[in-house]
Formats: C-alpha cells, structure tokens, sequence
C-alpha cells in the first residue's frame, strides 16, 4: 500500500510537469503545425537563466518570473527569427513536397536544440548544477504519520493546476485565446474575419514557450541542471501529447498524467531502467489503437 | 527495350563513380598520417549511416531521428555473431546487413502508418529506448560496458602485396569496399524505378496512390533498405573498437542526420560532404581552439554550435544543402551564357 500510495503521489506530481511540456509542444503544433523538438532546450537555457540570476542573489522568486518571461521572448524568436521565414518560402523546391513541408521545420527546431545546448554548455561550462525549490523537499507528516509526498509535490501540483485554470479561462473567456483556438481550427476563415493570424501565431510560440520554461523550473530541483538534463523530459511530453491527442489542448493535460502515473508505476514495481523501453512501448501502443489520442480528432487530410 | 538500356548505363555509372569515390580516399589517405587515415575510415563509414538517411528522408520522404539505434542492432547483432558464436568479422558484417533490414521491416511497418512529426517523434524515442535494452538485458549484451572488438590484423597476403600497413590504414581497407558498396546501390536504387516511385510518394501521395503506387508498401521498402545500410553503417562503426550503449547515442543520429541535410538530403555528393564536414570540422576547430588558446568550455562546445548553426542557416536560406547551392550556382552561370 505504500509502494502504491508512493508511486500515485510522485506519479500526479511528475504527470502535472509532463502535462505542461505536453501542453507547450500542442500549443505549438496546433498554432504553427510544427512539433518543436527544441522545446526543452528553450526550457533548459531559461532555467539557466534563473539559476544564474539566484546565484547572483536575486531572489527565487524574481529569477522565476524573469525565466517565464525569457521562455515567452525566446518563443517568440524562433517562431520569428526561424519558423516564419521558413515557411514562407513557398517557391522553394523542397518545401513544395508534400512530406518536406513537415520534416523541415522538425529539422529546424533540432538545430535550435543544438544550438542552445552548445550555447548553455560555453555560458555556464556543461557542468550539473542543482536548482533551489522554494519549499522544503521533505516529506510532510501529519501526528506520527509520514505521508508519501513532498512539501515539494505539493508545490508542483499547486502551480500545474493554477497554470492549467488560467489557461482554461484564457482559452474560454478572452478573446486572444478565443482567436488562438480558431486560427488552429480554420487559419483561412480566420484571417478573413480579421484576425491577424501571423501575430496569433508567434504568441501561440510564446505561450508554448512560457510552459515550458515552468516546467524546466518545477523539475531541475529533482533532477539537476545540465545541457542533456531537460532532453527525456521531451520525450516523456511528445509521448504524452501522442497519448492525449497531439490536437487536443485538455488532452495533451490527460496525457501528461497518464504518462505520469505510467512511469512512476513502472518505477516502483519494475525497475528505472525499464522506464525507456516502457515509454516506447507505451507510445508505440498508443499509436497502433488510437493514433489520433484519446481527445483527438482525426485529421481531415486535405487533398 | 529502352528501358534495360537505361538500367545498364545507370549501372556502368554508379560503378564508375563508387570507383572514383575510393580511389579518391585511397589517393587522400596516401598524404596524410595514421589520424586522418583513421578519420577517413571514419568518413567512409558514417557515409553509409548517412547515405541511409539520404534514401529514407531525402528519396522517400520519411524522417528518421533513430538511425544510430539502428546502427547498434547492426553493431550488437555483428559483435554477438562474432564474440558468443565465433563468426569471422566479414561474415558477421553481411548478416548485420540482415538482421538490422528485418528490424527495419518490423519499424518500416509501424512507420508506415504514421507521418512527419509523429515519425520524427517516435523514432527519437527509440533512439533513447534502444540502447537502453543493452542495460536491461545485460547478460546477453554485455551492459554499460558493451563488447570490444576490433578489424583484427591485416592479413599476410595484403602485407606481402603492399608491405607492411599501419592498424589505421588496415581500417580504411576494411571500410572502403563497403562504403564503395553502399554508395553503389544507393546510386543505383534511386536511379530506378523503385527510386521514382518513393520520389513520386514523397512529392504527393493521392497523386502516387493514383498512379497506381502502393503507397504502405513502397514506404516500408525504403525502410528496409536504410535500415540495412544502418545496420552496416552499425557493425563497422562499432568494430573500431567497441559496440556498446555510448556509441550508437541519441548525439550521433542526430549527427548524422545534420550531415545528410547540410550536404543536400537529396543528392549523394552532398551526403559525401556533410560527411566531411562532420568529421573535419570538430577537428580542424580544435586545432584552431588550441591556436588561439581559448579557454575548454569553448572548446568543448564551439564545434557543437558551429555545427548547429551550420544547419539552420542551411535550412533556412539553402534547404536543398551545399549540393543544391552548386546546382544553382552552375544554373545561374549557364543561363547567363544564353
């Protein structure tokens, strides 16, 4: 029962921080049509930042408004330094290729991930240093009794689900999440109403960007920061946003906490070093009974 | 009629230009020492691993970011043949061929059915899976620590021919008549028919599909051939002294993959120089590094961004790669002249 109760709790915990890299890697590829392999690389560098930021003695808590808003800038760069540009190029031989026109940009994005790992490795010399949580990452116990979570989980939890209704009230209520929502759905019938798609765009990037940057934040006190520490952290999100639905905004969230609670069963009652293959495994499943996700909806495939 | 004509003077090409290519290293190898011999054995084999992506992505339309997964099937399946079962090196390099085009198959399969995004996903995924299945079985794959292997010596007849030759130089040996080899098929195979009709499902399926293609079946096909160049690519790479999880990396398919597009991913000269390139210009920016005495963190990592930003600027301002850029530059001359 405790082995359970351990695995359940680390399992939400884990799933809160999947499902926000899986959120930001469907955020952008309903907004932009690219799955962006960097997303964790951005996510890392941002995480540098704030490290960087605390050890100069800000405090924990402006490094991680700072890193939030450097995830949302550096966003945006790649989407209008890069993806924009690419896309553009409609005369361009290879992009008149039907598979190309999704390989490139995926291509794209990993030579920003090499980029911003060889960058983070000359700014803050590649070595592992450890990240600050803001709340003490013992076990909490109430009387005599341990609980098998973390004042830490907690503090994950907490921040996920924040993160998750404001984004919910963002996409529901405002109209900017409103104009998101519909340039995924239709970008032509959307422009025509009036609605700059490019700008909505860039914040779809940006927004993704945000993400991401919180999840690197919520995991490196765990894991440690490196270079290569974030990269299975987008392996896990891609499998979760596969699982859920790589279209569908709550079920990149579903995934993330499917994948959760996958991997830390797998943990616990298996071994770590199975936790690759059980991905892939996973995944593969995934792909062979539902490969739309479980919210997802089939693509029209336009001819 | 014509159309044997055709297949017999595409032959009578590829041939020519495989012989070209290993005279060339042949001729490079003879100025340089041991280390760039040992590079060039190193060029000729990632060339095959590269020439595999210039088939899969650049021909057939599909990404892959898993062939160094690939490769280790090759590599562990040449290094088990050759330490648990005592299999010759050669041999055991033929069957890899094999056994990596059946795991390709099986892949191919899955592949089949998804695309873009999902492909690159999936197969980054086992590119990390992969070698972590050498851990989780470590009786039968020898765990972190791997096999070591190695070409062995150069036999007596080749050292009573041409005189005695250094390990580095039995290596290219060792190498070129497979590179030869690959560079020869894959010429080949996308000279022909088969090399159309992925051509034809990369461009556009409902038109292919129309044509009559088979489209599920002409995807898998093209898997299974990268796969068996991988798999080669694989066994060689690993037989310059270990095959183990490290070596077959998520780094070095990505690597690979960077080669084939900053080279042009559809044409074979420019997987021949983005190979090259991979290999040289770590080396001569470490020679530069220590020139100018820069301090390690730079060191460590400029090849890294160098490289990174070499293939963005490729694919944002030449996608078709240096291959595409001398076929315009050339384009622009001729026009001029008209």
């Amino acid at each position: 029962m405790d082995s359970f109760l351990s695995a359940f709790f680390s399992g939400t915990s884990q799933g809160a921080i999947y499902a926000l890299v899986s959120l930001g890697l469907v955020l952008v590829w309903r907004g932009a049509g690219v799955v962006n392999f960097a997303q964790m690389g951005q996510a890392m560098f941002t995480t540098y930042i704030a490290s960087q930021l605390i050890q100069n003695n800000y405090s924990y808590w402006s490094a991680f408004v700072i890193a939030l808003v450097s995830g949302a800038i550096l966003g945006a760069i790649v989407d209008l330094g890069l993806m924009r540009p690419l896309t553009s190029r409609k005369n361009s031989q290879l992009l008149n290729s039907q598979s190309m026109r999704t390989t490139i940009p995926v291509i794209a994005s990993l030579g920003i991930l090499g980029v911003l790992k060889a960058l983070a490795g000359i700014l803050w010399a590649g070595e592992e240093r450890g990240f600050p949580s803001p709340v003490a990452a013992n076990a909490l116990t109430i009387g005599n009794t341990t609980l098998a979570i973390t004042g830490f989980d907690l503090f994950v939890i907490g921040v996920v689900f924040l993160t998750l209704v404001l984004t919910t009230i963002f996409f529901t209520r405002t109209g900017m999440g409103l104009a998101m929502r519909a340039s995924a759905l239709n970008p032509e019938v959307t422009r025509l109403s009036g609605i700059r798609v490019g700008s909505v765009r860039t914040l779809s990037w940006a927004i993704s960007g945000t993400a991401s940057s919180l999840a690197g934040l919520l995991v490196t006190p765990k894991t440690n920061l490196s270079p290569n520490t974030l990269d299975l952290l987008l392996i896990v999100g891609f499998t979760a946003a596969v699982v859920g639905g790589l279209n569908s905004l709550a079920g990149s969230v579903l995934g993330g906490f499917i994948v959760g609670y996958v991997i830390a069963f797998v943990n616990v009652y298996s071994a770590p070093e199975n936790v690759f293959l059980a991905i892939l495994v996973f995944l593969l499943l995934a792909l062979f009974i539902r490969p739309q996700g479980i919210l997802g909806t089939k693509e029209v495939r336009r001819v | 009629m014509s159309k044997v004509k055709t297949h017999k003077v595409i032959g009578a090409r590829s041939t020519r230009l495989a012989i070209i290519f290993s005279l060339f290293i042949i001729l490079l190898s003879m100025q340089f020492g041991p280390y760039n011999q040992y590079q060039l054995a190193n060029i000729s084999t990632l060339l095959i691993a590269v020439l595999s992506i210039t088939l899969l992505t650049g021909a057939s339309g599909q990404i892959s970011l898993g062939q160094g997964a690939i490769m280790a099937v090759g590599g562990y399946s040449s290094a088990l043949l050759v330490t648990k079962l005592g299999f010759s090196m050669w041999i055991a390099f033929i069957l890899a061929i094999f056994v990596s085009a059946l795991f390709g198959l099986f892949l191919g399969l899955a592949a089949a059915r998804l695309s873009g995004p999902y492909l690159a996903g999936t197969t980054l995924v086992m590119a990390l899976a992969i070698p972590s299945i050498a851990i989780r079985f470590e009786s039968i794959f020898g765990g972190d620590i791997g096999f070591t292997v190695d070409y062995g010596y150069p036999p007596n007849w080749l050292t009573n021919l041409i005189g005695e030759i250094s390990i580095e130089e039995w290596s290219l040996y060792v190498v070129l008549p497979f590179a030869a080899l690959a560079l020869f098929a894959v010429l080949n195979l996308s000279n022909t028919r088969s090399g159309r009709t992925w051509r034809a499902v990369r461009d556009n399926e409902v038109a292919a599909a129309l044509a009559g293609i088979n489209i599920a079946r002409t995807k898998v096909i093209a898997f299974v051939c990268a796969s068996a160049l991988a798999g080669l690519a694989g066994a060689i790479y690993g037989f310059r002294g270990l095959v183990g999880p490290s070596v077959y990396s998520t780094d070095l398919s990505l690597l690979l993959l960077t080669a084939a597009v900053i080279g042009g991913l559809r044409s074979i000269g420019g997987a021949i120089f983005g190979t090259f390139v991979i290999v040289f210009l770590p080396d001569l920016i470490e020679r530069l590094t220590k020139a100018l005495a820069l301090p390690e963190t730079i060191s460590n990592y400029l090849p890294a961004l160098l490289i990174g930003l070499l293939l963005l600027l490729t694919v944002i301002w030449n996608p078709r790669g240096s291959a595409g850029a001398l076929e315009h530059i050339r384009h622009a001359r001729h026009s001029r002249r008209h």
